[in-house]
């Protein structure tokens, strides 16, 4: 549960966080379709282009993952919400993005994939710079309101979105689409540190010695 | 401290092997483990080299240095060790060649840490058969000299993702032939030996089971994955963590037959899919070593204390990763370092390398591989022998010997060009043959002959009488065609400059015409009557091509999917995918053709205009249009576009290389200071042989005079003798090496094979006056 989470987060000596709850109750993100052929053209040259992205060389194995995205779009802020149409033409998307985005590719290969999110931990600085950069580079729109950037970014604690992939045997595997990686299941304090998870499988799954249950969080 | 235990304590360990650079040997690692276990034990760093920049590290005591290797006198030498070992102390070495030599010359002397040339044969390059039962596959792999035609035939299966293997380190990254024929000529020179081989490239992580065993019985054992890696491969963080107890038992087994002695290191890549494709066992500890002693799984110290019976103790991290740290040591005095190399030796750097102008490592680190004698080297060399005097399958018998026939009796001028009428006559039955079992099925498969490759009028002609279409790129190869007989509407128009010579009207009422771009595609649909079937080209996202829309940005797709809907009520549409196979490989088309039905499904439901034809381009080697499942891609083509009439191939390269030669003549002979044949030149030069860099020619011999030993008609093996070209260009080299008869001489026939297709079109005229 998250307040166990916030409660190893102290044991390592960092503050409380104030955005805690609004993590707790975040629903994960996913893509506008305008139910046009402005979404439904980008969706489909985003799904043609992902697949001839694979490659041959990876084709060929049960778990695809496409790593590509992060080399194809930077990291850092996007606009909420985010449509097909206009996010075919970003070169920056967030976590959110990144996340929603591999679903789709993982979907059209197959997979049983889900939504997840996490809670990391960082230090003051990189999260001093992450909130610099998601003040000066957040694009502006015209209707944009105050207060409707989500802040995903703590003190020393970080939201993030990834993705979790149903394996045979109930077991999951969590990628991290804006990285590349796969997370493990293993306990570690500190920088980067994965403290919590949460996953919208309807199923109960098992990752290393955990079990994720639907919408629930659950610390490392 | 007992008697017993003092004495052991005085025992030296010998390490050699200590160079800490880019590319570490594992001295220091191994003697920073030992010192870790045991803080009082002598340590005595080795080497060929005073530059080995570990001998400086605070956990060597004493260090022994000997001379550059072809400074030694072996007997002296062999008799210094054995002194070393008989005295009691140990010896392990980090140098693969040493540990073979040693091997070699020690046989099991219980303080020589390495194993014997037993174990070093079951583990070698690039089978490593000893470990087969413990669940590890062996990527694809093949000796480096064998045929030309059959390597080119490997790499193209693989896509061209292989890499060429020297016998103990040394991997060259292979992406083409002609990066393969000069990685080959190079590592060959380097490493003076023929056994070579490519293996597949394997995708995956990178991960290490190192132990240690003494005399047959195992130490210790630590698995260990890789996470940071250099460029050059090294590792430079892991994380280590014991090995399992399933594995742990087999690897008992294993090392207990193999008896083997000191440390030793299975590298392996774990695919996605988790199959663990072994890349090549190491007979000795890796430079990563004392990382995993870092997190309390000491091998070296295990190791030793096994050996001297000395009790250890170990501590273990609870985080059980290591990183790698660059760090500066004050050099120790009575070693030195050595003086800077002239300046002459500091060549500007080739091939881009980064880094200021500093001297090449090579001409620093004195190579022990150059001169120490190793037989299991030679021995493998006389193996390979054996195997070259076998008659090649590369070559059918029907091929040899109507090039046999058509050469037997020529005596005109070369160089000169023959067609091969019989065996170009088969390749087009063998087409025909391989399609026809797809007619009974939709899509229907179809040929257009691509006339650029070879517009000859028998070449023409015959595809005619096969029923192909005509595959054109300009106005005058439609002009071509149809002074050859053939109707409009069996021409496929392609390319980029299909309209050349604009001083002309372009032909109408064609079977088929594929835009390569946008405003082509804009224009074309404005010609009335153009074609039947108006198409685009489609250039797909990681392909590198100048041809055809590129997709791989929004918004050309965008602009794609607006004139494609203008197509409507105008022409059928089609969809034209060009990737010649034999650059990219067979497997790696096989996807692309994957790839681009998912963007042909895309088009239809954006456009709503079905795709009625799609043409899959040619570009195949010969051997593999033929070995394409037809029957799969009609299948794949009806799944994905239920509205598609025809699926079109246009060979060109597949039908026609293979039916020419070129006939040359010796022109001169060169032999070395042994008298052997060295060089050859001949009459043929790139002019009439311009691709013959760029893929594998079988090359023939025929002796001037049809009697004496050398008088029969042969397919050349490869070998140590170049051919060479007649006109003065440095680029002018047939062959990099051939095995040629030691009586060839001036007039001899030399006749390369493969020479038909793009071979005969794009040869031009030079040097003749």
């Amino acid at each position: 549960m998250l307040l166990d989470a916030v409660n190893s987060i102290a044991k390592q000596n960092i503050g409380p966080e104030r955005y805690y709850d609004r993590w707790l109750e975040h629903p994960t993100s996913s893509i506008l379709h305008h139910d046009r052929e402005c979404c439904d053209q980008a969706r489909l040259w985003f799904l043609a282009y992902a697949r001839s992205m694979e490659g041959w060389s990876s084709s060929q194995f049960r778990l695809n993952a496409p790593t590509w995205l992060s080399q194809h779009f930077n990291w850092g802020p996007s606009i909420w919400p985010i449509s097909w149409c206009e996010l075919v033409k970003e070169k920056t998307i967030d976590c959110g993005v990144f996340a929603a985005l591999a679903r789709e590719i993982f979907t059209a290969q197959g997979h049983d994939v889900h939504a997840g999110q996490c809670l990391l931990s960082y230090n003051d600085t990189c999260t001093n710079h992450w909130k610099q950069l998601w003040k000066t580079k957040m694009p502006k729109r015209e209707d944009q309101r105050p207060g409707e950037v989500f802040h995903w970014v703590g003190d020393r604690v970080v939201y993030h979105e990834v993705c979790i992939i149903e394996m045979p045997g109930e077991e999951a595997r969590i990628y991290d689409s804006t990285f590349g990686g796969w997370y493990e299941p293993l306990e570690r304090v500190g920088f980067g540190a994965l403290l919590s998870v949460r996953s919208e499988c309807p199923r109960i799954l098992k990752w290393g010695n955990k079990l994720l249950s639907c919408g629930e969080w659950v610390d490392l | 401290m007992s008697l017993k235990l003092e004495s052991q304590m005085n025992k030296k360990i010998y390490i050699c092997g200590m160079h800490s650079g880019q590319n570490p040997s594992a001295g220091v690692g191994i003697a920073r483990s030992i010192r870790k276990a045991f803080p009082n034990l002598p340590i005595v760093g080795v080497d060929y080299w005073q530059g080995s920049s570990g001998l400086h590290d605070e956990s060597v005591d004493e260090v022994l240095i000997f001379p550059q290797w072809k400074q030694i006198d072996r007997t002296r030498h062999l008799a210094q060790i054995r002194k070393i070992l008989d005295d009691g102390n140990l010896w392990i070495s980090a140098l693969d060649v040493e540990v073979y030599w040693l091997a070699q010359n020690f046989g099991g002397h219980p303080n020589l840490l390495v194993p014997s040339g037993s174990a070093l044969k079951m583990t070698a390059k690039p089978n490593v058969e000893a470990f087969t039962s413990l669940g590890f596959k062996v990527p694809e792999n093949i000796s480096a000299f064998l045929s030309d035609v059959e390597v080119h035939s490997f790499l193209r299966q693989i896509g061209w993702q292989c890499w060429l293997k020297g016998p103990y380190h040394d991997a060259k990254r292979i992406s083409s032939w002609e990066v393969f024929e000069k990685a080959r000529e190079n590592m060959q020179k380097e490493w003076k030996t023929s056994h070579l081989f490519l293996q597949r490239h394997k995708i995956g992580n990178e991960e290490s089971i190192c132990f240690a065993a003494y005399h047959g019985e195992l130490v210790s054992a630590v698995h260990m994955e890789k996470r940071l890696i250099t460029p050059e491969g090294k590792t430079w963080a892991g994380h280590v963590t014991p090995v399992s107890p399933e594995l742990l038992d087999g690897l008992k087994t294993v090392l207990r037959r193999l008896e083997w002695s000191g440390g030793g290191e299975i590298e392996y890549t774990r695919d996605p899919d988790g199959t663990k494709w072994i890349i090549e066992c190491n007979p000795r500890f890796p430079a990563w070593i004392y990382g995993s002693a870092l997190v309390g799984l000491n091998l070296p110290g295990r190791l030793v204390a096994r050996a001297l019976n000395l009790p250890i103790i170990e501590t273990k991290s609870l985080y059980p990763f290591f990183t790698r740290v660059v760090q500066e040591v004050v050099a120790k005095e009575a070693i030195g370092i050595p003086m800077p190399p002239d300046p002459s030796l500091t060549p500007w750097p080739a091939g881009g390398q980064k880094g200021k102008a500093g001297p090449m490592q090579s001409s620093l680190i004195p190579p022990l591989r150059e001169t120490m004698e190793l037989r299991t080297l030679d021995s493998i060399d006389e193996e390979r022998e054996a195997i070259a005097v076998r008659i090649p399958e590369h070559v059918p018998a029907p091929y040899s010997a109507e090039i046999d026939m058509v050469t037997e009796s020529f005596d005109g001028e070369t160089p000169t060009r023959i067609h091969l009428h019989s065996w170009t006559m088969s390749r087009f039955q063998e087409l025909l043959d391989g399609i026809k079992p797809t007619k009974m099925f939709s899509p229907e498969i179809r040929i257009g002959y691509s006339i650029k490759t070879c517009p000859t009028t028998e070449h023409i002609s015959k595809a005619q009488k096969s029923g192909f279409y005509m595959e054109c790129i300009s106005q005058l190869e439609i002009e071509r065609a149809l002074n050859s007989g053939a109707q409009p509407n069996q021409i496929i128009l392609n390319g980029p400059g299909k309209f050349w010579p604009l001083t002309r009207p372009p032909v109408t009422g064609l079977h088929m015409l594929f835009a390569d771009s946008i405003e082509e595609l804009n224009r074309v649909l404005e010609i009335p009557n153009i074609a039947e079937c108006i198409g685009i080209r489609i250039c797909l996202p990681k392909l590198q091509s100048r041809f055809g829309v590129h997709v791989d940005e929004y918004e050309p797709f965008q602009e794609l999917i607006a004139s494609i809907k203008k197509i409507k009520g105008k022409a059928k549409l089609g969809l034209h995918f060009h990737m010649p196979s034999w650059i990219i490989g067979v497997n790696r088309w096989k996807d692309a053709f994957q790839s681009v039905l998912t963007w042909c499904e895309a088009i239809e439901q954006l456009t709503h205009v079905p795709i009625e034809h799609l043409d899959l381009g040619g570009g195949f080697y010969p051997t593999d249009l033929v070995g394409l499942n037809f029957r799969w891609i009609q299948e794949m083509v009806k799944m994905s576009l239920p509205r598609v009439d025809g699926i079109y191939f246009e060979p060109g390269r597949s039908l026609t290389q293979e039916g020419e030669i070129v006939v040359s003549r010796v022109l001169s002979v060169r032999r070395d200071t042994d008298k052997k044949v060295s060089e050859i030149v001949v009459d043929a030069c790139v002019a009439e042989l311009p691709l013959i860099q760029s893929y594998s020619h079988r090359i023939f011999f025929r002796p001037a005079a049809n009697e004496g030993p050398t008088s029969e008609f042969r397919v050349l093996e490869k070998g140590a003798a170049k051919i060479l070209g007649r006109v003065c260009m440095e680029s002018d080299i047939l062959s990099a090496g051939m095995k040629l008869p030691e009586d060839i001489s001036i007039g001899d026939k030399i006749i390369f094979a493969d020479a038909g297709a793009y071979e005969r079109s794009m040869s031009y005229a030079f040097g003749r006056g």
